[in-house]
């Protein structure tokens, strides 16, 4: 079956596997290619880091979305660095009016046009319907390390490229215990769970529903993401939090200051480079230093 | 009364004035000596040299005053409307409405540079988190903050979507902290599809009607927002009369950058055109006066080209500047080193464009915002700018890095490997931090090897 390839929790893998594509969410590693994207100040890497994968993927198409700025404009180097056809999705960053959710569906049917350009068949609504249903019992894009004691902490951010999930790692092996992913790659990117009674009155409706209401940083006002974060932080008992961000990611730098007003536990910043030179040692230091406040 | 178009410094500029003075210059309001701005903190003036003619000393007295008038219109009871990002479409629209003024709180980027980092903006916004990663527009936040730079408005706009992040973050930020934003949103312009309407925009772009329509339901909010703050309507009848007075504005520019890029001498220097072409966004909270200023500005650039004087050597080497400066000096150091601004592209081409008129005015505005070359790929932005170093026949490229910009760090490969391409011109990039001193040298070395490049080029 061909692959259609991405990374950004907007992009359907129903809607895609509705057309009888995979989907393939891509984290990169990342490789050590830089075909499409070389390595320049003010990139972000992990922007730089996908486009440079997706391109080496075998894929059939991609989709990028307007999530953020850098992937935005990395797109525009993903259609001079591949062949492979590739797809921008507009994401809005409003959220409260009718008219950015209109616009949202309207995109999904146009990522449909696409996917249809690619080979794909447009599915009915019963057959989107039933591939929304099998998908339900789907697992989740993160497997965090299962540590059974430690404080209970939060890892809150954007995407995390797979190396830098040493993070977890450090964490565990310092005496914490994730108790929330709310990392764009892990439970926080993930989509709420169906309604089965919405998908049988309008598949498409609800599917663009259960995704346009995914928190992020980069939404206007990005209040959800903290409404997000006050349930679920109070839900698994979460007592600190580890906020990631990579250099260049404004979206997310802007909102760690935010993040340490408003919430009342410990925060540990953190920035990488995501090029690879993170130092273990540095990182595993500043963890347990901050682990050991719980102490 | 105007002697030879002279560079002066800001003593000789104070000599000058009296000079202007006691031959019977007559001024505005907010006319004085240029001095009077550096007692109020404008300490970088002294580092700078500017034009010598009463049309560029009231152009700089209207820059340097415009908190002034924002303090006065609030005095007379208008409304102020902070209208950030977007660059020349909502200020047209509440400035329909005659209680209303709009201004540009993204202005302040510059107040580290005029003020020589003394206000301690940046400082501010490093304890908020936004520190120099972000672009200095980050010094917006510190004057809200302190309130020392222009009146909170009455209210705040800002488009998101195809914009920057780090301007958004920042808005984000300053929300956080209380502020009320109406976010309005502009999507990435695209190709229309097949079977999609296509609208050609102002400026050359196209995008789909649907993109148009989703727009313009987006201004529509903005304009409800307006009437609830002006308390009156704001008809299509006022729109269009706003509209054209947008378009005296934006037409007297495209005079002024003709004759400015293209006469034989150069009539008005690189740093007087960048604040002519700053008006354009916002009218520096007053409409009527720009109108006058720049009025003038072209009368005295008229002149001088018809009489073929002008500044700078006549084999100055013709560069083509893309991206704003966020220190005014770098204009004073592309002549220094024997460059001559013919052609700019501030990140706002399409607040130059003129607003069309024979369409419904909201679906003028919403084509209008959608024709920004940053809303779409900067390969359409490459584009512009490709037609633009022909038409003002310029021979070399600066792309300047905004630091910390996010746009800044693809755009600048993909515009550059554009012009070589289809103009086989010379494309230096360079970065211009709020203050260029330390670097100074370097970045002159740099200049002065494109300007020879180009010069050298003209032998072949």
């Amino acid at each position: 079956m061909k692959i259609i390839a991405y990374t950004c929790p907007y992009v359907p893998a129903e809607w895609i596997a509705a057309h009888g594509f995979e989907p393939r969410r891509l984290i990169p590693l990342p490789t050590d290619v830089d075909a499409v994207a070389p390595r320049v100040e003010g990139l972000c890497p992990y922007a730089r880091a996908f486009v440079n994968d997706v391109a080496a993927e075998n894929a059939a198409g991609i989709v990028v979305t307007t999530l953020c700025d850098q992937m935005r404009r990395a797109y525009d180097l993903l259609t001079c660095g591949t062949d492979t056809p590739a797809f921008l999705l507009n994401v809005p960053k409003t959220w409260q009016t009718v008219a950015a959710q209109r616009m949202y569906l309207d995109e999904l049917k146009r990522l449909g046009r696409f996917l249809v350009r690619l080979g794909g068949q447009t599915p009915s609504s019963e057959q989107l319907a039933k591939t929304m249903i099998e998908h339900v019992g789907r697992a989740a894009p993160t497997a965090s390390p299962a540590h059974a004691e430690g404080v209970p902490l939060a890892v809150v951010g954007g995407p995390l490229m797979q190396r830098d999930r040493i993070l977890f790692d450090l964490i565990g092996e310092s005496g914490g215990r994730i108790v929330l992913d709310a990392t764009e790659t892990g439970s926080r990117g993930l989509r709420r769970a169906f309604d089965r009674r919405r998908i049988a009155e309008d598949p498409l409706i609800e599917l663009a529903d259960a995704y346009f209401g995914i928190p992020d940083a980069s939404r206007r006002p990005n209040s959800e993401l903290y409404g997000w974060l006050k349930e679920e932080l109070t839900r698994t008992g979460a007592r600190g939090i580890v906020f990631h961000h990579y250099l260049w990611c404004d979206a997310w730098r802007a909102e760690l200051a935010r993040l340490k007003e408003w919430v009342d536990m410990p925060v540990l910043g953190i920035d990488s480079d995501g090029n690879g030179e993170t130092n273990v040692a540095r990182l595993r230091t500043r963890i347990r230093a901050f682990l050991e406040m719980f102490q | 009364m105007t002697g030879e178009p002279r560079q002066i410094n800001l003593d000789q500029w104070d000599r000058e004035y009296a000079r202007l003075r006691a031959a019977g210059m007559a001024e505005p309001i907010y006319g004085g000596p240029l001095s009077r701005h550096v007692a109020d903190g404008d300490t970088r003036l002294l580092k700078l040299r500017y034009d010598n003619s009463p049309a560029a000393l009231r152009l700089w007295n209207f820059l340097l005053t415009e908190e002034d008038r924002l303090l006065a219109a609030r005095d007379s009871g208008k409304k102020l409307v902070g209208a950030m990002k977007d660059l020349g479409t909502v200020p047209v629209m509440a400035y329909s409405l005659d209680n209303l003024v709009s201004f540009y709180p993204d202005g302040a980027w510059w107040i580290p540079c005029v003020m020589e980092l003394n206000t301690g903006l940046l400082q501010i916004a490093d304890s908020l988190g936004i520190d120099e990663s972000f672009c200095p527009v980050r010094a917006m936040l510190g004057a809200f903050v302190t309130e020392a730079h222009f009146p909170l408005p009455d209210l705040l706009t800002c488009s998101v979507g195809a914009t920057c992040d780090d301007f958004s973050a920042i808005a984000q930020r300053l929300n956080g902290l209380g502020h009320p934003i109406l976010w309005w949103e502009i999507p990435h312009r695209r190709q229309p599809e097949p079977g999609e309407q296509a609208v050609t925009l102002p400026g050359g772009f196209s995008a789909p009607g649907s993109q148009i329509e989703f727009v313009r339901s987006e201004l529509l909010r903005v304009k409800i927002a307006l009437e609830e703050l002006a308390g009156r309507s704001l008809d299509d009848e006022t729109l269009v009369a706003g509209i054209l007075k947008a378009n005296v504005v934006r037409d007297l520019l495209a005079h002024l950058r003709h004759l400015a890029f293209t006469a034989p001498l150069c009539p008005m220097p690189a740093l007087e055109m960048l604040i002519a072409e700053m008006l354009a966004i916002h009218f520096c909270s007053d409409q009527d006066e720009t109108i006058l200023v720049l009025t003038n500005l072209l009368a005295e650039v008229t002149r001088r080209a018809a009489a073929g004087t002008g500044h700078l050597a006549a084999d100055a080497a013709r560069v083509f500047w893309v991206n704003p400066v966020a220190d005014l000096r770098a204009m004073n150091l592309l002549e220094d080193c024997g460059g001559r601004m013919c052609g700019t592209e501030y990140l706002f081409a399409h607040a130059l464009d003129p607003i069309p008129t024979t369409i419904p005015p909201m679906e003028a505005l919403a084509q209008m915002a959608l024709a920004d070359p940053m809303v779409g790929s900067a390969f359409d932005r490459a584009a512009r700018i490709v037609a633009d170093i022909r038409r003002f026949r310029a021979e070399a490229v600066i792309v300047s890095r905004i630091p910390g910009a996010s746009h800044c760090a693809l755009e600048g490969e993909i515009i550059a490997r554009m012009v070589r391409e289809e103009c086989g011109l010379p494309v230096l990039e360079i970065e211009v931090p709020s203050i260029t001193d330390a670097t100074q040298a370097t970045l002159c070395t740099r200049l002065e090897a494109l300007v020879e490049t180009a010069k050298d080029r003209r032998e072949r």
